[in-house]
């Protein structure tokens, strides 16, 4: 059982170091020593290799970058800072689209115009067109433009700007000019130092938002950025604040389905839910004495406390039937008349449709925060036992490595169903569906034997966890397309 | 008031004064007050479109960061027009916005609105009523006529003509409707 579970966490036990694990790893060094001579990338389909930033790493990082563009390009590196932000830190496909057309790149990035500019007048005094005070020739600068406007006017527009938000998108401030203002020209004009500050710190944000490899961590208050030489929809764990996300979209994690089709779902969740909420009510009736019932654990298999009737929330069904191979349950058929039926039983059956996956979404998601519920209760529960002498604190350990399980498993399943939402119809999404079935069936169990693990055998319940992890990397190896 | 916006605004009102539109009586500017942050504006309806010979009253209020941020201008005449507030007169146009640039003056914008006035763009509309109708007359070449009509025929059982014009448009010139609401 150790095994498989320390090869599934190898990319993440750095991260996501809680007591058990170290424990484990402890107790199971002999198994471990095997496994990481083989390579994690082909064993866990949800291996991620990143690191975790603190703003000065972040800060090198980018500087490496820009000092590397400017050498190769013999411009400064503010210019280079320009042209890596429009180009989300491309460097070989700016170096190749400069070598082909310098002038076409620097227009493309708002740092020359694109008609060239009138010549200048040259008198001593001229009159600067946003104050329209008439100033000595020294005191006036301008972009590539060649647009000029005096020092001050400059001051007070970088200011007005930066107050605004805008940092790496500050144009000239002539008509229709797109030309930006680099870095260097913007300090220049920025004596007061907590506007210098603001300035950097927003265009820190501007660079770090731009560039592919990076994301700031989404948890609060956090100033963690995580950078990833791998551009996926996978899940990073930021080692400050344990905040779990996506790297590519920056929302919970959410395999196997992928960023746009969460998107999707969520928007159509949060659009509906009103209506959905409304059907399906947070109680049922037990299907054999019809006494009602409110679910409060997290588990499917219910157990009518009237008269004892064992059957599955979600369909109502006997829970005899789940337990062998076909979970039919998860399983939503379509009904394959629809072509010939009118508008309105097609409405129907979309509502339908999308309940069905939706009231399952829901479930797990309801039986994610019951079975945080059901952990403090297995604190206390084993807090009583180790007083009252029944084995140490560390023979109880597993079930903590169970209930992780458990969560992980169950947060994949949660994701599933918004990918069967959007999936077509046809071989591919019955294997889907059926090895989703298998993958919930064997969460239920092992839901079921953590409820009740005082009862339940050690060996029985470790065999469970190897089983439902084991349905839940088969699951993403098949479909986990990143 | 921020020195620069006053002296700008002192500077700008006579460019304006001075300009041929003024001339011509397109466009026009008065002081509401010493300190240079209100003015009234007037632009005429330019010619060859329904609004000619109409003269349009804009509010302008001048912000303290002027001219490194936009003048707020607003009708104060009512409009038709799908780009601005039939209620508030709020004009939605990009100079006005984010692609205001300092070195455009009340003269500009002002010659701008009157721009916007000959060519309504009813696919970005602030007023979604006025933008569907805009788009429905166009449609159809002999609507203009007929919405005169109907007006008209309202006018004449004593209903104010701007009165016409709303439950009209809201009726989706609908004649029999429109009446109804009136006299209802």
């Amino acid at each position: 059982m150790e095994e498989a579970m320390t090869s599934s966490q190898g990319g993440e036990s750095d991260m996501d170091y809680s007591d058990n694990e170290c424990y484990d790893e402890y107790y199971n060094i002999h198994d471990d020593s095997d496994i990481e001579q083989i390579d994690p990338r082909k064993i866990d389909p949800e291996y991620f290799e990143f690191r975790c930033l603190l703003e000065e790493e972040v800060d090198r990082l980018l500087n490496e970058t820009v000092e590397a563009l400017s050498s190769i390009l013999h411009i400064s590196p503010s210019l280079a800072k320009v042209l890596l932000y429009s180009h989300q830190w491309n460097v070989n496909e700016i170096t190749k689209k400069f070598r082909e057309n310098p002038t076409s790149v620097l227009v493309s990035s708002r740092i020359e115009p694109a008609t060239t500019p009138s010549s200048l007048l040259l008198t001593r005094y001229i009159i600067c067109p946003v104050c329209v005070t008439p100033q000595p020739l020294d005191k006036f600068y301008g972009l590539s433009c060649t647009h000029m406007f005096c020092k001050d006017c400059w001051t007070m527009h970088f200011e007005v700007q930066i107050n605004q938000g805008i940092s790496t998108g500050i144009a000239c401030m002539a008509r229709d000019c797109v030309v930006l203002a680099p870095e260097d020209f913007v300090l220049k004009h920025l004596q007061r130092p907590n506007m210098r500050e603001k300035y950097q710190q927003f265009c820190f944000q501007d660079y770090v938002k731009s560039h592919p490899e990076l994301r700031f961590c989404p948890g609060p208050n956090c100033s963690i950025v995580v950078h990833s030489c791998e551009m996926k929809a996978k899940r990073a764990t930021c080692t400050q604040c344990k905040t779990a996300f996506c790297f590519r979209c920056g929302c919970d994690y959410h395999a196997p389905t992928d960023c746009q089709v969460i998107k999707k779902w969520l928007t159509k969740c949060a659009d509906d839910s009103e209506t959905a909420n409304y059907i399906s009510a947070h109680t049922k009736d037990c299907p054999k004495c019809h006494i009602c019932i409110e679910k409060n654990g997290g588990c499917n298999h219910m157990q009518c406390y009237n008269c004892k009737h064992d059957f599955c929330w979600m369909c109502l069904g006997d829970w005899k039937s789940h337990g062998s191979e076909y979970y039919e349950c998860s399983r939503y058929r379509e009904n394959p008349n629809i072509a010939h039926e009118s508008v309105h039983a097609q409405a129907r059956e979309a509502l339908k449709k999308y309940l069905h996956y939706y009231e399952r979404w829901e479930n797990h998601s309801k039986s994610l925060k019951l079975e945080e519920q059901t952990l403090t209760n297995l604190k206390a529960r084993i807090n009583q036992k180790v007083m009252s002498g029944l084995g140490t604190w560390i023979d109880w350990q597993y079930l903590f490595t169970a209930a992780n399980l458990l969560a992980k498993c169950r947060y994949t399943l949660q994701y599933t169903y918004p990918y069967a939402y959007y999936m077509d119809a046809g071989p591919r999404k019955e294997l889907f569906e059926y090895q989703q079935a298998q993958l919930e069936a064997e969460i239920e169990n092992l839901s079921w034997k953590i409820e009740r693990a005082e009862t339940t055998d050690r060996g029985e319940l470790e065999n469970q966890m190897d089983i439902a992890e084991k349905r839940r990397t088969t699951l993403l190896k098949d479909f986990l397309d990143v | 008031m921020a020195n620069i916006a006053a002296q700008r605004i002192k500077r700008e009102f006579k460019e304006v004064i001075k300009s041929e539109e003024v001339a011509k009586c397109a466009i026009k500017v008065e002081l509401l007050n010493d300190s240079y942050t209100e003015l009234k504006g007037e632009i005429a309806g330019p010619p060859d479109t329904p609004y000619e010979g109409g003269n349009f009253i804009l509010e302008i209020k001048v912000p303290e960061t002027y001219p490194f941020n936009p003048p707020k201008v607003r009708f104060i005449t009512k409009i038709w027009h799908p780009n601005i507030s039939s209620v508030t007169g709020a004009i939605c146009l990009d100079i006005l916005k984010d692609q205001w640039a300092a070195a455009m003056t009340l003269r500009t914008v002002l010659l701008s609105l009157q721009a916007l006035l000959s060519a309504a763009e009813p696919d970005d509309p602030q007023d979604a009523v006025v933008g569907d109708s805009i788009k429905k007359i166009l449609k159809c070449p002999h609507a203009n006529s007929d919405c005169d009509d109907k007006i008209k025929r309202l006018v004449d059982m004593g209903v104010e003509d701007h009165q016409a014009r709303v439950a009209l448009s809201s009726y989706n010139w609908d004649l029999e409707r429109a009446t109804e609401q009136l006299f209802s």
